[in-house]
């Protein structure tokens, strides 16, 4: 039996990396799931190809560019290029149609200088890319020096499509619950993903980025000599990078509906980490297009836990990321080292067994690797109680309070119209602001009362901009959970003609709109502030 | 009788490692002539020397440092990308060993009045240098360990510490900017003896590496092994010491540079002390022409690629271009320099001088 499954391991010893990146990614949501009940939510774990979709496109292409044994730096300024340029053509009145299609074209057209640096000048990936991506990240700032918001009704449509999953919607509505959906970012990644796999599996050109790539990048010569088209190959591999870039770029614009230089700052290394993650080998040669989306699942579902427990920051994703991607790095490189021996001997001996002890160390250092990166995140949060600060000791005594709702109605008779309300975080806030048409401001958090004054026309714009952000549409919906001991619950009602809406959310868990978070720091930023000190 | 003595200095010229790096100095320095007025003037103040030029040269120090030493990583065909967070990691040692007041270490009581004192310090000078210079030496110790004793590629193992590294500063300094009031130290960075002294640190650093590498075999085992590790490996020199010994070297220009960079600005800013500095660094390598697949290499000619990118970027500065468009500037100096040495293009030149000489 363990002969077996021994030799069934080592024939399908090219599938370990990808197969330990999907056992760790169930793994890693089953146990995110027991310890955060919010995360049993199935649009959580729908919201993590949504907010990730972009990153998803971008992966599939730098696959095919790892696989050929090179890299591709420049995405991150690609993408960020992409988000300026649309922008900035959108204010022009450009057809938002053609926008799109120009930055297609963009986005291959710069793939395709790069490529053909590479390609033919024989410079190595690395630097032409990296001067790529200063070239793209500069030329950003040629553009815009600030942040160019779109207001596009194509756009807006686009980010409204909801598309519910075949199947597991009908489930969901013989259950009585709301279905989960995706955005159409999504089904396109989908769509690039599943075209990447076939491209890389069953078209001439697929094997052909196999074939470069093979023997640790060092096989370039042989597939020459095999008369393969080397040059055309690396040029169009990067091309399509530079398509998948700029279709990144694009629904990037989309999800934050503006465009800035700064955007999308190290992604590059993001999506390469994913790459590695799904189990492609940095060298080259080596891995699968389908593996990609395990790496990426991988990354978004390591935010989320972030975000659940709230009260990690979000350097902390980098550092796990991190880890993962040197752990993955040392178990291909110990994968390709003991790959030579295994053809000696079938049996377990010598060699054979020298391997599958290794291979038992590997997977024994993966576990132990991810346990300890799933123990620091659920421990730090109790390893910060024994600091024994103030902030802790306050937190620590924090009884989540109960939403002063009863007090709205009296508000809203009085003639507030926008009242929001904040409590929880590290310091055991509740704060209560209401908001009234001549631009008075008034607050109290149980033990003072503080008051402030808004012109009246900050304060329609505040309204506006409210309402404008889809206050009283579908988009916005009561996404309500057991606040983590350092996040806030929010609680804000808004009157406008007659309409009245109340929307509750908790920070810290991505279930919650977008959209939500933008509004609640438009009235944050009103609203005056407490003294911290009291 | 003229024109054949001087095709073969032309060709004698271009074929010098020195020869494209000077050009493009000469040309943005000329450039820079035309279009910004007393771009050369040069100021004497009690006895010192200022101006547009002695900028360059004391801002491209730091730059010119860490050139030195990944010359040699470059040239043993590896990579460096920590440099800036070793850099972050050494000076955040150093003003932590100056000014502890934030770890809450037993302080003497009178501490706080020391601090008007400019000649206060918690360690002596030399105490503070060597100890950062060692903690820097350890981390390229660890990259070295990682390419050539753990076989790792060069970019993916030095990424540790590149990511890692200012993580690791932080927790040195708890997370704070800790301010460097010890003038002695300050002195490194922005005292002037008629030149700058972070100019005469990297002259010295360059004499003494220079003669490390090309008054020993060092220089050439480390040449043999970026041109081919294996060969190099049959007639005896040992591939990982040397591998090794380049990364350490790397490390410690690293941590010389953090020192001149936070007594530069008086502060152990962990996070933006060396930012994506390490692509200055490289770039400088680059356009002093020493192939990034490793083998020869000149540590003059980066000295030089790193003074040409400092030129560039007072001169953008000087131009009033922003700050952020100037990557895109440097983007494009980087494909230029790519075209420059790539072998298709080089050997369009070489037909060229060729048939001049023919000609002649």
């Amino acid at each position: 039996m363990r002969n077996k499954i021994a030799a069934f391991i080592n024939k399908n010893r090219q599938f370990i990396p990808v197969m330990s990146t999907a056992l760790l990614a169930v793994l890693a949501y089953t146990i995110g799931a027991i310890f955060y009940p919010g995360m049993r939510n199935p649009q959580v774990f729908f919201n993590i190809f949504r907010n990730n979709s972009f990153l998803l496109i971008s992966a599939v292409g730098m696959t095919l560019v790892i696989l050929t044994g090179g890299i591709d730096l420049s995405v991150s300024g690609m993408i960020a290029l992409t988000t300026v340029s649309t922008a900035a053509l959108l204010r022009e009145g450009v057809d938002s149609w053609l926008v799109f299609l120009l930055m297609l074209l963009m986005g291959s057209l710069l793939g395709l200088i790069m490529g053909s640096i590479i390609a033919f000048l024989k410079v190595q990936p690395f630097i032409a890319t990296l001067a790529g991506m200063w070239i793209t990240r500069g030329l950003c700032f040629f553009i815009s020096d600030d942040a160019i918001s779109i207001s596009n009704r194509t756009i807006e449509q686009i980010s409204r499509i909801r598309i519910y999953i075949p199947g597991v919607t009908e489930a969901f509505e013989v259950a009585g619950k709301i279905p989960p959906y995706v955005s159409i970012s999504v089904a396109v990644a989908f769509i690039i993903y599943i075209s990447g796999i076939y491209i890389s599996r069953y078209t001439r050109f697929g094997r052909t980025v196999y074939a470069i790539g093979g023997n640790e990048g060092r096989n370039e010569q042989s597939a020459r000599l095999m008369g393969l088209p080397v040059t055309t190959t690396k040029v169009l591999v990067y091309t399509i990078n530079g398509f998948c870039s700029g279709l990144a770029g694009i629904f990037f614009a989309v999800f934050v509906t503006s465009g800035h230089g700064l955007y999308a700052t190290g992604l590059e290394m993001d999506v390469i980490a994913s790459v590695v993650m799904g189990g492609t080998m940095l060298t080259g040669g080596s891995g699968y297009v389908f593996g990609t989306i395990f790496g990426v699942f991988i990354l978004g579902l390591t935010q989320t836990l972030i975000q659940f427990n709230g009260s990690l920051s979000s350097w902390w994703t980098k550092v796990v990321i991190g880890v993962l991607t040197l752990i993955f790095i040392g178990v291909q490189s110990l994968l390709k080292q003991s790959k030579g021996g295994r053809r000696k001997g079938r049996a377990l001996s010598g060699q054979a067994l020298a391997d599958h002890r290794k291979k038992r160390l590997i997977t024994i250092g993966i576990i132990a690797g991810f346990a300890v990166m799933i123990g620091i995140i659920l421990l730090a949060p109790k390893l910060g109680n024994q600091d024994g600060t103030q902030t802790t000791a306050q937190s620590g005594k924090c009884e989540l309070q109960v939403f002063r709702q009863e007090q709205v109605p009296a508000l809203i008779e009085s003639g507030a119209t926008i009242v929001y309300e904040r409590n929880g975080g590290p310091n055991c806030v509740d704060e209560l602001f209401a908001i009234y048409p001549d631009g008075r401001i008034t607050g109290t958090n149980g033990k003072t009362d503080i008051e402030k004054q808004i012109t009246i026309p900050d304060y329609e714009l505040l309204l506006a901009g409210l309402v404008d952000n889809g206050w009283f549409t579908d988009e916005l919906y009561d996404t309500w959970h057991t606040p983590c001991r350092q996040c806030y619950g929010y609680y804000l009602t808004v009157i406008k003609d007659g309409q009245v809406k109340t929307v509750k959310g908790v920070d810290g868990g991505t279930d919650a709109p977008a959209i939500y978070w933008q509004i609640i720091s438009l009235v944050k930023g009103a609203v005056p502030k407490f003294d911290v000190s009291e | 009788m003229t024109t054949k003595n001087t095709a073969p200095i032309l060709e004698k010229l271009t074929n010098s490692r020195l020869f494209y790096p000077l050009l493009a100095l000469g040309i943005i320095l000329l450039l820079d002539t035309i279009f910004i007025p007393d771009f050369f003037s040069i100021q004497i103040r009690n006895g010192d020397l200022y101006g547009r030029v002695i900028d360059i040269m004391r801002n491209a120090s730091t730059v010119m440092v860490l050139a030195l030493g990944m010359t040699l990583v470059i040239a043993t065909g590896g990579i460096d990308l920590s440099v800036g967070g070793v850099m972050a990691i050494a000076a955040s040692v150093a003003a932590i060993m100056m000014n502890p007041v934030i770890v809450g270490m037993e302080l003497p009581a009178d501490l706080m009045k020391f601090m008007n004192d400019p000649n206060f310090t918690y360690s002596p000078l030399w105490e503070v240098i060597i100890v950062s210079l060692i903690v820097a030496l350890i981390c390229g110790a660890w990259n070295g360990f990682l390419v050539a004793y753990m076989k790792i590629q060069p970019m993916v193992g030095t990424l540790i510490l590149m990511i890692a590294g200012r993580g690791i500063a932080q927790l040195i300094t708890n997370g704070v900017r800790i301010q460097i009031f010890y003038k002695p130290y300050a002195f490194l960075g922005q005292g002037w003896i008629i030149l700058p002294i972070s100019l005469y640190l990297a002259i010295i650093l360059f004499v003494l590496i220079w003669m490390l590498t090309r008054k020993t075999s060092i220089g050439m085992f480390i040449e043999s092994v970026g041109i081919n590790p294996k060969a190099s490996f049959y007639s005896g020199i040992s591939e990982k010491k040397i591998k090794m010994l380049a990364y350490m070297i790397c490390g410690l220009c690293a941590g010389i540079a953090g020192l001149i960079a936070s007594s530069n600005i008086k502060t152990s800013d962990a996070n933006n002390i060396g930012l994506t500095i390490e692509l200055d660094a490289i770039l400088a390598v680059v356009i002093g022409g020493t192939s990034m697949a490793g083998g020869r290499f000149s540590l003059l000619a980066s000295l030089i690629g790193a003074l040409v990118i400092q030129a560039i970027t007072t001169s953008m500065y000087a131009l009033g271009v922003p700050a952020f468009a100037l990557q895109a500037v440097k983007g494009f100096v980087v494909i230029f320099v790519i075209f420059l040495y790539a072998e298709p293009v080089r050997q369009v030149f070489r037909k060229l001088t060729v048939k001049k000489a023919e000609k002649a």
